[in-house]
């Protein structure tokens, strides 16, 4: 029992990885920054129908998380770090973000056209 | 103070949840001896969780941009079927207590699958536990006056969430064995058809699927970013704007999960031959 969950579950990472490897080379890198729990730009126009890449600094001295509900993104960004998060190719429209850990005041929106 | 409250009330609420279902799981079948199975899990889960806090924050490379989000994938989609699994375990014993030999289950054949339970307790602590981790690390390393606030509530949140934990495992205690077994199956199915359709969320997400244009707008009536939306989409994986492969994925395991957990089963062939064949006549 123990061998067959353990090989469904290294069945299914494999899967993902090779999914990985077999996608489309680099994307367009777009950065932001995360300071004073806000973020900078507050609003990012991207491309619609083109997968980007969003180059997310955190400046902070706390962690925060990079959230959108309707991207389907949660990523954690350590405090000084840079994290990059890959952004599907998007339907023309608004798609607001916050920082989970400060949704107070780190908001943003990505406007896909 | 009430947002870091809320934060880590709802990180933490699902793993209350799953420990307390399999504690008091244990305490119905009589197996209260393995209660350290539980603790063992959550244990192992608490310690994963603060290790992969330590790894995103010291660690850096291009692993770290995917990484995390396939760990997190891969651990979504192997705690529904550990979940599965646990209902059907459930469920065979659920057949096996009914009538008078209640709480005399046979404590080998619990015994040799408690590592199920340990595992469920484990991915239930190591789901949300390294952001737990991570946000609570983050609200102590600013050590402003004013932030003490934030750290009280998110630690008040985790407390919460395990008291309801602990009134989950009361209340589980005080059910009809086979309410029991019925309210945390249909409970355990509502939440693996929530991982599940999440888990392939996060596929969208990454661009491994293709998402396509939500199916509804529920927003204006209940949305994801609210408190109670939050809750509900943390939980049951409700979403105000669900596309195509996240519903039918919802659907799909509902059903399935539906029919291997709560149809009737029909009898073993010993049993049937023993009985007059009621098929015949259909």
């Amino acid at each position: 029992m123990t061998r067959r969950l353990t090989a469904a579950f290294l069945v299914a990472i494999a899967a993902v990885v090779v999914a990985t490897a077999a996608r489309a080379a680099d994307p367009k890198e777009i950065p932001i920054t995360i300071e004073n729990n806000r973020f900078s730009p507050e609003e990012i126009k991207v491309k619609a129908g083109e997968p980007f890449v969003l180059v997310v600094t955190n400046k902070d001295k706390a962690p925060e998380e990079f959230e959108s509900k309707d991207l389907r993104i949660e990523k954690v960004v350590p405090a000084g770090k840079t994290m990059k998060i890959r952004v599907r190719a998007l339907k023309p429209g608004t798609y607001p973000f916050v920082g989970e850990y400060h949704e107070k005041t780190a908001k943003g929106r990505i406007i896909a056209e | 103070m009430g947002a870091t409250f809320v934060v880590t009330l709802r990180e933490a609420f699902e793993a209350a949840l799953l420990l307390g279902i399999v504690y008091s799981y244990l305490e119905r079948v009589g197996a209260r001896a393995q209660y350290h199975w539980v603790t063992l899990g959550g244990v192992l889960g608490l310690l994963a969780s603060v290790l992969a806090g330590l790894a995103v924050t010291f660690l850096s490379g291009p692993l770290l941009d995917l990484g995390p989000d396939l760990v997190a994938a891969a651990v979504m989609f192997f705690a529904v079927a550990l979940l599965t699994w646990h209902g059907w375990w459930m469920r065979q014993h659920a057949r096996a207590v009914k009538g008078d030999v209640q709480r005399r289950i046979d404590e080998a054949r619990a015994t040799q699958r408690l590592w199920i339970v340990a595992l469920v307790a484990f991915t239930g602590v190591f789901r949300e536990g390294a952001e737990t981790v991570l946000f609570l690390w983050g609200l102590m390393s600013q050590t402003t006056i004013s932030s003490w606030g934030g750290v009280t509530g998110g630690v008040l949140g985790v407390v919460v969430a395990a008291v309801l934990g602990w009134a989950i495992f009361r209340g589980g205690r005080q059910l009809s064995l086979p309410r029991f077994f019925a309210a945390t199956s249909v409970l355990l199915v509502v939440v693996a058809a929530g991982l599940f359709s999440t888990g392939i969320g996060k596929l969208i997400g990454l661009g491994f699927i293709p998402a396509g244009d939500p199916l509804w707008d529920s927003s204006g009536l209940l949305d994801d970013h609210s408190v109670v939306g939050g809750f509900l989409s943390g939980l049951t994986g409700y979403r105000a704007r669900p596309t195509a492969p996240e519903v039918i994925g919802y659907v799909v395991y509902l059903v399935g999960a539906g029919l291997l957990l709560f149809t009737p089963r029909t009898a073993a062939p010993a049993t049937d031959a023993a009985r007059p064949s009621a098929g015949a006549l259909s």
